[in-house]
């Protein structure tokens, strides 16, 4: 009886520590000293920006290290002349296909398919229509370049997810699923 | 009497015609009695200072070490000079009840309970700045190996300061159980004699219903003992860990292998010191100079004076090492100390500690109660500057002069430690009214052996003319 009682005094305790835990707030803290950070981090909030975001746009027409601009407009035209002018920077060499193909199958083949046939998963699934097979279009390493740049139609732009290298090989890999189709 | 030998050059540790009655009575007058008006002056002096140390520990603790005058090379001045100091006096009550104890010392009768009261709170004190001086106290916890969520993350024991942590606590409580065991009896005896019914619940409740039957007794003396066996290397032990702090360090001035003795030394020198103020005052307030005679002080002063000479050689030592070493930074630790900016401090430290206790040699000295007073003050002055000068004087000047710099306390270090002694006071004060100061049932042990009356009544006996014992009081 004595040891009930000792049971019930245990589990009215734990009840009575951990009756304040919300699972829809976050948890209560003991003394924070160094969770909340002082400074500015990328995805921050801060009242000290007008739009209220710690991350905010470099000045127009600055250039960061290592970077090159790219120089064909979002337009109709300069669709054409990125086809029939833009070559890829990449050699042989610093062509890397296994990636390639891991960067087109994370950001590529949800819609054009692993083997570039237009058969993506939303296809299939009829979430949405219209992605065409890489055969049926006249392609080369620059479109395609500046189309994963800039987007296409329904395509947005590619250019947060993929840098300029990641792009070129995987403009390398679209061109070798076509040739496989 | 007959059947018993006691040498008859033994003075008397009980003066007066006292028998078992009287000194029940007088262990609980001041129990029983009501505090006079000094008590409530003096207690309120050191309720006061323990207030006023708690707001400067609140004060530091809400706004940071920063406010003491410890420096980014001086990182450890007054918080670990306490600390030791502290610990340092807590030694001689452990000292006076476990050692005394197992070379079987009488004397240590009438003075064991004061002075195992006054090592608890003097190491409560000395618990304290290990705490406080943390820069984020509230995760003191830390220090302890507890399993946890940090994918079970542990302290690392090669670090002396952990091993305070175990020594400093193991020490707190194996002296108070060690304490609490001896007041059984005496707590016991006060719950007899109670005459409301909130004391007689109260001594009720600490005495754990001694009875005082023969298993009883006979089990009280093997515990006794067997505490006394274990507090011994503990209250070597605890002072050596503290030393360890400085002792294994690679500071100039602070790696020394001597350190360990010579901080237990220094520990019992100290100790001794300030249960001899402690008790002076007390024999005369609470009317107990029946108990704590003229012979108790003249011996705990040779201890003083013997603790003190070890000291006083450890400090050759050091001196005599520095030189022989040929390790120039060893040399200009102690020439710092010597001749530096903190001279001062070094050259108190000699005096009090090394020329005071030797004046104990003289017996007119030693037998003095004014004399033993004021040079047991000038001792626990003595050896809080010893641990000042080994902690700062070794910290403000070693290896880069460049790092050089000078210490100079803030009021909030001032306060913490003025704190500490208005807490030593206010838990002496108030334990003093309500602990029976003196351990009668150990002292009416010794009655039939060690009091006036008898060895009056065994010389008559024996009509030995020697009186040799009875002309000091």
């Amino acid at each position: 009886m004595r040891a009930l009682y000792k049971i019930a005094l245990l589990v009215v305790v734990a009840s009575v520590f951990t009756a304040c835990f919300d699972k829809s707030a976050p948890n209560y803290q003991y003394f924070p000293n160094m969770y909340e950070p002082i400074s500015y981090e990328t995805y921050g909030e801060s009242s000290a920006f007008n739009n209220g975001k710690e991350g905010q746009l470099p000045a127009e027409g600055s250039i960061p290290r290592g970077f090159t601009p790219y120089e064909y407009e979002n337009s109709n035209e300069g669709y054409e002349l990125a086809k029939a002018n833009l070559e890829s920077p990449l050699d042989s060499a610093s062509i890397d296909l296994p990636r390639a193909k891991e960067l087109y199958t994370i950001y590529c083949a949800i819609c054009h398919g692993d083997k570039g046939d237009g058969k993506g998963n939303l296809v299939k699934r009829e979430k949405f229509l219209g992605v065409p097979n890489y055969k049926d279009r006249v392609i080369t390493e620059g479109s395609v370049f500046h189309v994963v740049t800039y987007g296409l139609n329904s395509m947005g732009s590619h250019a947060n997810q993929l840098s300029q290298e990641e792009r070129w090989q995987v403009a390398h890999y679209v061109l070798k699923l076509r040739s496989e189709l | 009497m007959s059947s018993h030998y006691e040498a008859p050059i033994r003075k008397p540790l009980i003066i007066g015609d006292k028998n078992y009655h009287d000194v029940t009575v007088d262990v609980a007058r001041p129990v029983e009695g009501r505090a006079n008006k000094q008590w409530w002056i003096a207690f309120s002096i050191a309720l006061a200072a323990f207030l006023w140390g708690v707001g400067c520990v609140a004060y530091t603790v809400g706004t940071g070490i920063g406010t003491w005058g410890s420096n980014k090379t001086v990182g450890w001045a007054w918080d670990i000079t306490n600390f030791v100091w502290w610990v340092g006096i807590g030694h001689a009550g452990t000292l006076i009840s476990a050692v005394l104890l197992l070379f079987r010392q009488k004397w240590r009768m009438a003075i064991n309970r004061s002075a195992e009261a006054m090592t608890i709170f003097s190491v409560i004190q000395a618990a304290m700045f290990p705490v406080f001086h943390m820069g984020r106290p509230w995760l003191a916890y830390w220090v302890m190996p507890i399993p946890n969520q940090f994918g079970s993350l542990w302290v690392n024991f090669n670090s002396p300061l952990l091993w305070d942590v175990f020594a400093i606590s193991t020490y707190l409580s194996v002296s108070l159980v060690f304490w609490w065991t001896g007041l059984l009896p005496d707590f016991a005896m006060l719950r007899d004699r109670a005459i409301t019914p909130f004391t007689k619940r109260v001594y009720s409740i600490l005495s754990f219903g001694w009875s005082g039957r023969a298993k009883d007794w006979q089990r009280f003396e093997e515990v006794s003992l067997v505490l006394a066996g274990l507090a011994t290397p503990l209250v070597l032990s605890v002072h050596t860990i503290v030393s360890f702090d400085f002792a294994t360090s690679v500071i100039p001035g602070w790696h020394t292998t001597i350190l360990p003795p010579y901080f237990v030394a220094g520990a019992i020198f100290s100790g001794f010191a300030m249960v001899n103020t402690l008790l002076i005052i007390m024999r005369k307030l609470s009317h107990l100079e029946a108990y704590i005679t003229i012979q108790h002080i003249e011996l705990m002063n040779i201890v003083i004076m013997i603790t003190g000479s070890i000291v006083g050689c450890a400090y050759i030592t050091e001196l005599f090492v520095a030189w022989y070493s040929g390790v120039e930074y060893e040399q200009y630790a102690f020439l710092n100390r010597a001749t530096g900016p903190y001279w001062w401090s070094y050259l108190l430290m000699m005096t009090c500690n090394v020329v005071s206790p030797q004046v104990m040699w003289f017996k007119k000295i030693r037998t003095s109660i004014m004399a033993s007073f004021i040079i047991s003050l000038v001792v626990n002055i003595g050896m809080w500057f010893e641990r000042f000068v080994i902690i700062v004087t070794s910290l403000h000047r070693d290896y880069l002069p460049s790092s050089w710099t000078m210490f100079q306390p803030t009021f909030v270090d001032a306060g913490f430690f003025i704190g500490t002694i208005g807490f030593f006071f206010v838990l002496f004060l108030l334990y003093s009214r309500s602990f029976p100061v003196i351990a009668q049932a150990e002292v009416k042990s010794i009655m039939k052996t060690s009091s006036e009356t008898y060895k009056r009544k065994r010389d008559q006996e024996h009509g030995n003319d020697n009186h040799s014992h009875s002309e000091n009081h």
